[in-house]
């Protein structure tokens, strides 16, 4: 929601509600105002973190879910840009596969898992495919849509300077279609990130997810809540990252989606 | 017609796959019996039961989240100290699969219907709070500046300048909060419930009756898809005369 031309400065306005939200915690927990079994002190669970992370523990956990990330994430963005700009140029292939992937796109990634580990055994493998299957749909129609709302005008006037074929995919078509890819691939990922949790929820031993799900299911609260913060840096620090990237590899565009999704 | 093409060839091969062992049909029952096996089991009344309750779930997490969501977007939209007072926290929420708050809220509420409804909508809650606030927040000026002239304020000017300048953005939050929630109710049925047709398939899958397994998994997909078209279809009556914003 931020506007692009803002220019980085020292803010503290937009930390005093956190700030005043983990004091009122704090205090509330350390004086039994909370029940502190339910909600241990902020305190606390940062002493708790940073343990875990220094005795590897966590970052080990860490490790599983951002590579079981990054191959559902691959699996789901090079296939999903290549279709996305096949349907957005050839209205054939558009109307081919529309229909099918309309159909498939509604259905909540995390219950292809069964149907994806019959067909693939190795378990990490099924992981990885389930977790790619709605990312895939998302950069397709991102894609697609991007290249349909091309201005004809461009497109019209580099053709009579003669670009054609190749030159004109690489240097015309792709470049500005960039800004719809890469929202596709910014909303492509953060649902990766949700399946992927999702599914170490309910099938993993290991991996942030499970360490939520188990160490709740132990009642080890404190635990929980590490794993919480932890898939919340998580978010944030891959939005981050994605958004620094648009801003450095096409500065002149907005993202389209800041709006609409 | 030519647009079924694919769907069809692909089913096609599926049946004959299965039905000639090429792939197990064990796991990968032909597609006739699969639709046999939801009519069976949708005319003996088997998946209304969990059909409702997902159904309600569903209800219940947009409603929550609707009517927290979007005034709260559009005051923030508005209000300049209230957006800068919020977005950090929202920014850092929002990326957060919201299913990982699934076990907290169950502490906070108890394992029950309160927990898994709340995580839904807390989902939904943040789409439609951050569609509605950046909505809000980029209307035209110009907009605001005529209806202002010709002497609109307060009430008047929010509800004929900035509501209608808004909406578009509301019902596009609107709608993908909605898909947003659908699968977030799915999910945590498919984890934690012990109802409903997320439920349901992970039942059928640890009892390896795939039949009904995919059976289930259809009725989902089909909902999905008449969720998502019905508010599209909403989306454009109410706001024939101006273009979506966003793609979708």
């Amino acid at each position: 929601m931020s506007r692009p031309v803002r220019r980085w400065r020292l803010d503290l306005v937009p930390l005093i509600l956190p700030a005043l939200v983990l004091v009122a915690w704090e205090i509330a927990s350390a004086t039994g105002l909370l029940r502190a079994v339910f909600f241990p002190r902020p305190s606390t669970i940062a002493r708790l973190l940073l343990a875990q992370v220094a005795d590897g523990t966590l970052l080990a956990h860490l490790g599983l879910t951002v590579a079981r990330l990054t191959a559902a994430f691959v699996l789901a963005a090079v296939p999903g840009v290549a279709v996305g700009l096949a349907m957005g140029m050839s209205r054939r292939t558009r109307e081919g596969l529309d229909p099918l992937f309309a159909l498939l796109y509604p259905i909540p990634s995390v219950l292809f898992l069964p149907l994806v580990s019959f067909a693939l055994r190795q378990e990490e493998v099924a992981v990885a495919v389930t977790a790619a299957f709605t990312s895939f749909f998302l950069v397709v129609y991102t894609t697609m849509t991007g290249v349909q709302q091309l201005d004809r005008t461009v497109l019209e006037a580099a053709r009579h300077f003669g670009a054609h074929g190749r030159r004109f995919f690489l240097t015309v078509l792709l470049p500005a279609t960039l800004p719809a890819i890469f929202t596709g691939l910014r909303l492509g990922l953060g649902y990766t990130l949700i399946v992927v949790v999702a599914v170490e929820m309910v099938s993993a031993q290991r991996g942030l997810g499970a360490l939520l799900w188990l160490s709740w299911q132990i009642l080890k609260v404190e635990e929980m809540y590490v794993a919480l913060v932890t898939v919340a840096v998580l978010g944030a620090v891959l939005t981050g990252a994605v958004e620094w990237l648009r801003r450095r590899l096409i500065p002149w565009a907005q993202d389209i989606a800041e709006v609409g999704a | 017609m030519s647009g079924a093409a694919l769907p069809v060839l692909l089913l096609a091969a599926w049946e004959i796959a299965a039905r000639t062992a090429v792939v197990s049909p064990r796991y990968f029952p032909p597609p006739t019996v699969i639709a046999a096996t939801l009519s069976r089991l949708l005319t003996a009344g088997e998946f209304w039961g969990d059909a409702l309750t997902t159904l309600s779930r569903l209800a219940g997490a947009f409603l929550v989240a609707a009517l927290a969501g979007v005034p709260l977007g559009l005051a923030m939209g508005l209000w300049r100290p209230l957006r800068r007072a919020l977005e950090p926290a929202v920014a850092m929420l929002y990326p957060l699969p919201k299913i990982a708050l699934l076990p907290l809220f169950l502490i906070l509420l108890g394992v029950g219907e309160g927990a898994f409804v709340f995580t839904a909508a807390v989902t939904a809650f943040f789409q439609i709070l951050t569609s509605t606030a950046g909505g809000t927040a980029t209307i035209d000026p110009r907009l605001v500046e005529a209806g202002r002239n010709y002497g609109a304020r307060g009430v008047t000017l929010f509800r004929k300048v900035i509501l209608p300048a808004a909406l578009p953005a509301v019902l596009t939050g609107l709608r993908l909060g909605l898909g947003l929630a659908l699968i977030t109710v799915i999910a945590v049925e498919f984890v934690a419930a012990k109802s409903g047709l997320g439920h349901l398939v992970f039942r059928y899958w640890q009892m390896l009756l795939t039949g009904e397994m995919y059976a289930a998994f259809l009725l989902i997909g089909l909902m999905g898809l008449g969720a998502t078209r019905g508010l599209r279809a909403v989306q454009r009556r109410a706001l024939g005369w101006q273009e979506e914003i966003g793609w979708r």
